[in-house]
């Protein structure tokens, strides 16, 4: 028994810590490929249950000095939620009870571990929705879309989460609990004083730990409607996105999915049938029913000269259909090489939308030059783009390969006058590009992070600081050939 | 900093023989997390070792030699129901079962069992389901127990709480006396098949396979009830006898093999596993090719009857649920057949309840070997049933009938998809 967990154990209930080394070990690791070559084990868990039992874990820990790292859903692909420098793992995702819905005011109450897609069920028998919508809604929660400012697929007309939470419950690294956005307040907007829920959301658990939050909710929209467009070349994928945007129409989603993203589709929903061209954009419309009609005809017709085919479908099963396949295709690409697996590295860029299909191109060209396979999808609207690397985890060689892959590509965004996480966060994925990233700014951060966590305990190797980790990111040693010979061959 | 300045990025790769068939089955989780919130333990415990990736990585890790066989990991593993839940909505192709049954396999050569579990496990695994006729014995026995008043002195006298059966007790279904033993005999002249008869299913609920056999014929078959077979070897293959469970394989595929058309079962956890045989002898040079023949035949009794049913002309109105068994909706992804035939039959409204593909805690043996997460999961299946009252509740497996009979007690009848259709 580690001496934290007798300690804790004094503090919450006995059942609520975890310390034995088989548990403890399935809190080592997210979605990342980081974590998977680097997994931590915590020192202990602590499956929270109430504000309270966050508030006398950080208190305890603050006056100790532990690093304290929150988890939700731990579907992050950035190594966001992983102690990395040890500590205790604050589970957040047993608390998981919407609280409230406020229907005449648009708003629901809800601890952090409410699983994004449960809520939406929950809210739509009220004709209510929270829109931002990540691919991973039936994974992730709402606390670590906060944490994260995740953005989803829906982000080009309704923005990103940050839009959508009004105020938060939060227990700061000394214990205090506050709330932002006005205490007991269930206005729909404020100007007064600074906006502390923004700084928090995004803040990925490095300043406080979320206990509650107080969502802004809108109608489900009447109608959706969706256009598919079918591209036999990258660059006019890119220049229909701008025809349309420019065509006076919001959609409420533009994805991409390239080639290999259909066949991926193809083989993990055969039903689905897509044909194989260089990209495929699927352009979504909501609204009042004749209003996303017009939209969709007018997409169609501004995209047709572009497109090798263009239809639009408001048949519900169709676009569900679309959807479920758009959402998956992450994990999905994975089948397309049998005894490969997709590596979450370097997998989260945005971009100038008109430098798109340039980036694409290019992520081809790193794709080909380290020989590893990248299907890439993403939210063409917005400019963010997935690649998915595929590799066999049982190659040094390949691993090596998809970092420096996952190196390129970062540094590929940031020349394209993008950045190197568009929604995912950056954890200790992408803390070594902070630097590059935010030049002065980053001390500003860091500023404030010391005035909130003076003793450093919060989720400490994310963002701000180089994580501790048994290599160092991104990889030093010369890049060209296949660098197997720097590697152990294991 | 402990960056190695030489950078020493390993492979992965598994050090435990052992677990080595499955790895690349560990390889393929990427950690997503959607698995989560299918996982009946998951949902129950919010706890990240009872969920599907919490498994997984325990395993990995236990491959890879980054962790050593410890009781909290025995018992994470082993409190998974194997109802394939997590494989089914899995994107990444992730499948438990394989994975499951290599694992338990592997831990059951570690361990060092007490002398009573030891003898529990000798008395269930290697004598009483190795042997068909031992089986019949038992269930005589049982049948003896329940006609002869001993059972209602054994439950009047608290004598089943005393010696702590009284839970394993009243999941005891009213055995069947009259026993259906397959000798190769043949219905009618129809389109050939062949009836896997199971064990459970055979015995104690005889009745049940006898009416599967008037519905195939009904629907048109030509059925034979190949002699020699025996039980599936699921029991086995999920409790860490890989070996025993692939000798009552062999048995069952040499016993099947002198028949013709598609095996039918009406159990599906049988059906599931029957479809695994060609899974478990992938690697034997003898088998391979004889197992996957037979596993490309076996078909769940829906998956036959669907589009061959004469249809009904008349039927009482009522309202039914039906609860899908795990390893048919999860492991063998058959769903809509069942619904189909029932929707078919007059007067008959199929109604949805709350948590559909949530296991309702049978699972196998795992009433006995879990029964605290059984009777919850037992419980929250229960109450979604009744939440929208129905008359009748209808399922496709021995287990799931057994576990929804004592949860619902005389609330609501349960009866297997063959009995309806038999009606």
């Amino acid at each position: 028994v580690s001496a934290i967990a007798f300690d804790l154990r004094a503090l919450v209930d006995d059942s609520q810590v975890i310390d034995a080394p088989g548990e403890l070990h399935t809190y080592a690791y997210d979605a990342s490929f980081l974590t998977q070559l680097a997994p931590r084990a915590p020192d202990a868990v602590v499956i929270a249950r109430s504000t309270d039992d966050v508030s006398a874990v950080m208190r305890y820990a603050n006056e100790r000095r532990i690093p304290v790292t929150p988890r939700g859903a731990a579907s992050g692909q950035a190594a966001g939620s992983v102690a990395l420098e040890g500590g205790i793992v604050l589970a957040m995702n047993a608390m998981n009870r919407i609280l409230e819905i406020d229907a005449p005011n648009m708003q629901a109450f809800c601890e952090p571990g409410v699983v994004h897609a449960q809520l939406n069920e929950k809210l739509a028998p009220h004709g209510l929705i929270f829109p931002p919508d990540p691919g991973s809604s039936r994974m992730a929660t709402v606390g670590g879309m906060a944490s994260t400012n995740a953005h989803g697929m829906r982000a080009v007309k309704y923005g990103p989460t940050s839009a959508w939470v009004l105020g938060l419950e939060v227990v700061l690294p000394d214990g205090q609990v506050i709330e932002t956005g006005s205490v007991g307040s269930r206005a729909k907007q404020s100007s007064a004083g600074l906006e502390l829920t923004k700084l928090i959301v995004g803040s990925e658990g490095t300043l406080g730990v979320v206990t509650r939050l107080r969502l802004k909710l809108m109608a489900i929209p009447p109608a959706r409607a969706i256009v598919l467009g079918l591209f036999d070349v990258l660059e006019r994928a890119g220049e229909a996105v701008q025809a349309v945007f420019g065509a006076g129409v919001s959609p409420s989603a533009i994805e991409i999915l390239d080639e290999r993203c259909i066949r991926a589709i193809n083989l993990y929903r055969p039903a689905m049938q897509l044909p194989s061209v260089e990209a495929l954009i699927l352009f979504e419309v909501d609204g009042n029913p004749p209003g996303v009609k017009w939209d969709a005809e007018r997409i169609v017709s501004v995209i047709s000269g572009l497109a090798v085919r263009a239809e639009w479908s408001d048949e519900p099963a169709r676009i569900n259909a679309l959807w479920e396949a758009r959402s998956l295709v992450g994990a999905a690409v994975g089948t397309l090489r049998p005894g490969s697996n997709r590596a979450y590295c370097g997998e989260d860029i945005c971009v100038p939308v008109s430098r798109i299909p340039e980036t694409l191109r290019a992520i081809q060209d790193i794709s080909a030059k380290h020989s590893i396979p990248i299907a890439t999808y993403g939210h063409i609207g917005g400019g963010g783009l997935h690649p998915g690397h595929l590799i066999d985890g049982r190659s040094a060689s390949e691993i090596e390969r998809v970092l420096r892959v996952a190196d390129e590509i970062h540094q590929l965004a940031l020349r394209m006058g993008g950045t190197t996480t568009g929604e995912h966060g950056v954890g200790a994925a992408r803390a070594a590009y902070m630097p590059a990233e935010h030049g002065p700014a980053l001390d500003v951060m860091r500023r404030l992070k010391r005035a909130l966590d003076p003793n450093g305990i919060m989720n400490p190797g994310v963002i701000f600081d180089v994580p501790n980790l048994p290599f160092e990111l991104p990889l030093n040693a010369p890049v060209g050939e296949p660098a197997t010979a720097a590697i152990d061959p294991g | 900093l402990n960056a190695d300045p030489n950078l020493t990025l390993r492979a992965f790769r598994p050090t435990n023989a052992s677990l080595e068939a499955e790895y690349n089955n560990m390889l393929a989780c990427i950690r997503c997390g959607l698995c989560l919130t299918s996982c009946p333990t998951y949902v129950l415990t919010m706890h990240e070792a009872e969920g599907p990736r919490g498994r997984v990585g325990m395993a990995r890790a236990l491959a890879e030699g980054h962790l050593e066989v410890t009781p909290d990991l025995v018992e994470h593993e082993l409190n998974c129901l194997v109802c394939d839940a997590c494989s089914a909505v899995c994107p990444a192709g992730v499948h438990m079962d394989p994975l499951q049954v290599e694992l338990r396999a592997a831990l059951a050569a570690s361990g060092r069992p007490s002398f009573v579990q030891r003898l529990v496990r000798w008395f269930v695994f290697a004598w009483l389901f190795m042997a068909i006729s031992r089986l019949r014995l038992v269930v005589r026995a049982i049948w003896v127990y329940e006609r002869s008043g001993l059972q209602w002195l054994a439950r009047r006298s608290g004598l089943l709480r005393i010696v702590g059966l009284a839970e394993i007790e009243a999941v005891l279904p009213r055995v069947d006396g009259h026993f259906l033993v397959p000798r190769d005999e043949r219905s009618g002249d129809g389109a050939p098949a062949a009836f896997f008869a199971g064990c459970i299913m055979s015995t104690a609920l005889a009745e049940i396979d006898r009416a599967t056999w008037r519905v195939l014929q009904r629907a048109g078959y030509g059925s034979c009830n190949p002699a020699r077979q025996g039980c599936c070897g699921a029991l086995h293959a999920h409790s860490g006898d890989l070996e025993r469970a692939k000798e009552l394989a062999k048995r069952n595929i040499v016993a099947f093999e002198r028949s013709e058309g598609a095996i039918v079962v009406n159990s599906a956890g049988c059906g599931a596993m029957l479809k695994d045989y060609a899974h478990h002898f992938r690697h034997d040079p003898e088998w391979s090719s004889r197992a996957a023949e037979f596993s490309a035949r076996v078909r769940d009794l829906s998956e036959v009857v669907v589009d061959r049913l004469p249809p009904l002309t008349e039927g009482t109105p009522r309202k039914v649920v039906y609860q899908d068994a795990c390893h048919l909706l999860h492991a063998q992804r058959i769903s809509r057949q069942p619904r189909e035939i029932l929707k078919r039959i007059p007067g008959l409204e199929l109604v949805e309840i709350a948590e559909a593909g949530l296991c309702c805690g049978s699972a196998g043996v795992y009433n006995v070997t879990n029964p605290t997460q059984s009777r919850q999961l037992q419980r929250r299946k229960v109450d979604s049933i009744l939440a929208v009252s129905p008359d009748l509740v209808v399922t496709a497996n021995p287990g799931c009938l057994l576990q929804l009979r004592a949860g619902l007690g005389d609330r609501v009848p349960v009866k297997h998809i063959a009995e309806v259709l038999d009606e």
